[in-house]
């Protein structure tokens, strides 16, 4: 069995992995924003975001890294599509809407602030640390996202009804971000506690900014057998991303860059 | 700089109150920066404008090659290296919009006129990037012409602009230093990096040396401005430089300069080595094929390889992004018809 193939059978790994993979595929969708925000100033903050969530993905691989040998650039780049263990909605394509955009970082940051929580908590302490790092910073982005929620719910219809919508098109993906990333573990309860408690705990979090703000969002806990791109049955659009996001380095396989 | 007639140059000087001008011109003299709220004379006012405009629209629109290739990086650091220089860029273009702001245009304005084909960007960002190596070579030939630039620019005499340099000329150092280590990797790899950059080289390294603009008129340094201290070296003078820099780097790195012949997409076609590229060890300077200046003002005028599909996508975002700023700041967002 490979090095890659021992992280991917180890359930712990496997859930450290679902992060990262959201982490850097948020990082990857938003940071294609760079330079084509709506205003100079917010699209500095985006950027800054995007750039916090693939240094996050990095600092998670390059603990997963140190644990099994392999290097970190080798697990963001170098798996088969079926091993990536992000969730349907990060990869969810924006269509160029800032609306989309926004609310999927929203939905993402609010998931990873409880989930990062629990992390801070495990008994594998190198891991714990690093993510109490990584709790800070989403921390920052929780404000500011959330600042931006309340500003665009006091604003006027036009935007108001394109965040509504965009929320109710998120909504349809929402869910499986709960998806478990591999069958055993619904015998473990994923991610360090109780299912149904990180859910209330994130939409919880979410439904008392969007009720301030004037915006609704519903969607059900998916059933544990429910899959999708955590157990590698990532959607056509993923595998278009994988592509591109591998274009250079498949180049030239080997070569350093 | 590039684009319309500056204002400094077309507007009467003689027609200022002669007194006030030759206080102003005075202080410039004795070294003394300009302010906003200091008298400055309308040809200084709109020129700085022009400038600090084109420079504002040339850090957005210069953000554009380099933001598509955000999603390709080959390595996370290569990502988050891009991913924040990328963003820099969009920052340098947020300070210079609040400078000319102070000089009497509002930022919408100038966006509209942007996205509208009415006001500029430099010349460079309108060739194409068509590989990785391509990034490399813009981080290290454009942004190490642009600083050696914009480093006499921090020598001259209004203000905001003045300190804006320095603050810019930071990051563009670190800017700098990411493109020489991307190329010193390409170059230290294997066949397929070292011909993917050379090739890169060769789009490049005409538009680098046309970076600083065409030849001088006669007695520069006595027109407004470079008396004015706008800018204070010849283009003449700053090419010079900029080549005896970069030619020697590239020879030592295993490159080839080369004369080329493009198509109207950007695409060398033909090459051949040129030959002018020496030291002359009279004068220390290197010497270098004079650039194809028909082709610098055939893309100023809009007929450059990528001037179409840089403006449609910045007015593009312009006009996807038009709802956030009605929901945020209110206020007119709307686009005249393109030009």
């Amino acid at each position: 069995m490979t090095t890659m193939q021992n992280m991917l059978k180890n359930p712990d790994a496997n859930l450290v992995l679902a992060l990262a993979d959201d982490l850097l595929m948020l990082g990857h969708v938003q940071g294609d924003w760079t330079g084509l925000g709506p205003i100079l100033e917010e699209d500095i903050a985006s950027s800054s975001m995007a750039q916090d969530d693939l240094s996050h993905a990095l600092v998670l691989y390059e603990h997963l890294g140190a644990h099994f040998g392999i290097d970190a650039d080798v697990i963001a780049y170098e798996r088969d599509i079926a091993d990536y263990r992000c969730c349907d909605l990060v990869t969810l394509p924006d269509e160029f809407d800032w609306a989309v955009a926004f609310v999927r970082r929203w939905v993402i940051s609010h998931w990873a602030a409880p989930v990062l929580d629990r992390l801070t908590k495990s008994d594998d302490q190198d891991l714990a640390e690093r993510c109490l790092r990584l709790r800070a910073e989403q921390s920052l982005h929780l404000t500011y996202l959330d600042d931006w929620m309340h500003r665009l719910g006091s604003g006027p219809d036009e935007g108001r009804t394109r965040i509504q919508t965009a929320l109710d098109t998120i909504a349809e993906h929402a869910g499986m971000v709960m998806e478990v990333p591999d069958r055993d573990l619904a015998d473990i309860e994923a991610f360090c506690c109780g299912r149904e408690e990180l859910f209330n705990e994130w939409t919880t979090a979410m439904n008392v900014v969007l009720e301030h703000a004037g915006f609704t969002m519903t969607f059900p806990l998916p059933a544990l057998d429910a899959f999708g791109g955590r157990r590698g049955t990532h959607a056509p659009h993923f595998h278009e991303q994988h592509a591109e996001m591998t274009e250079v380095r498949c180049a030239d396989p080997g070569a350093t860059w | 700089m590039s684009g319309a007639a500056n204002p400094v140059m077309t507007i009467d000087p003689s027609e200022e109150d002669q007194d006030k001008l030759a206080e102003f011109e005075s202080r410039i003299a004795d070294g003394v920066l300009i302010e906003p709220g200091d008298w400055m004379p309308q040809a200084y006012r709109m020129g700085m404008l022009r400038m600090a405009e084109h420079h504002a629209n040339s850090e957005i629109v210069g953000a554009l090659p380099e933001g598509e290739w955000i999603t390709r990086a080959p390595s996370l650091r290569r990502k988050l290296a891009l991913t924040a220089k990328v963003q820099d860029e969009v920052g340098h273009g947020q300070m210079l919009y609040r400078v000319s702001q102070d000089l009497g245009k509002s930022r919408e304005d100038m966006l509209r006129d942007l996205c509208t084909g009415k006001t500029k960007y430099h010349n460079c960002f309108n060739y194409p990037a068509p590989s990785w190596a391509d990034i490399a070579m813009v981080q290290w030939l454009i942004d190490g012409a642009a600083i050696m630039n914009q480093k006499t620019l921090a020598d001259g005499a209004y203000g905001p602009y003045v300190r804006t340099m320095h603050r810019i000329n930071m990051e563009e150092a670190f800017h700098f230093k990411s493109g020489e280590d991307m190329v010193l990797t390409l170059m230290s790899g294997t066949k397929k990096q070292k011909a993917m950059t050379q090739e890169a080289f060769d789009r490049w390294w005409g538009p680098s040396v046309m970076f600083f603009g065409p030849h001088d008129k006669p007695n520069c340094e006595n027109l407004p401005p470079m008396k004015w201290r706008m800018k204070t070296e010849s283009n003449d003078s700053l090419r010079q430089r900029f080549v005896n820099r970069f030619a020697p780097a590239a020879l030592d790195l295993g490159l080839v300069i080369h004369v080329c012949q493009k198509d109207e997409h950007g695409m060398v076609t033909s090459k051949t080595v040129d030959e002018q590229c020496r030291l002359d060890e009279t004068t220390g300077n290197w010497g270098v094929t004079d650039p194809d200046w028909d082709e610098f003002f055939r893309v100023i005028r809009g007929n450059g390889p990528c001037n179409a599909h840089r403006v449609a996508l910045r007015r593009f975002s312009y006009e996807q992004g038009a709802w956030v700023r009605r929901a945020i700041a209110g206020g007119a967002t709307t686009l005249p018809p393109a030009a």
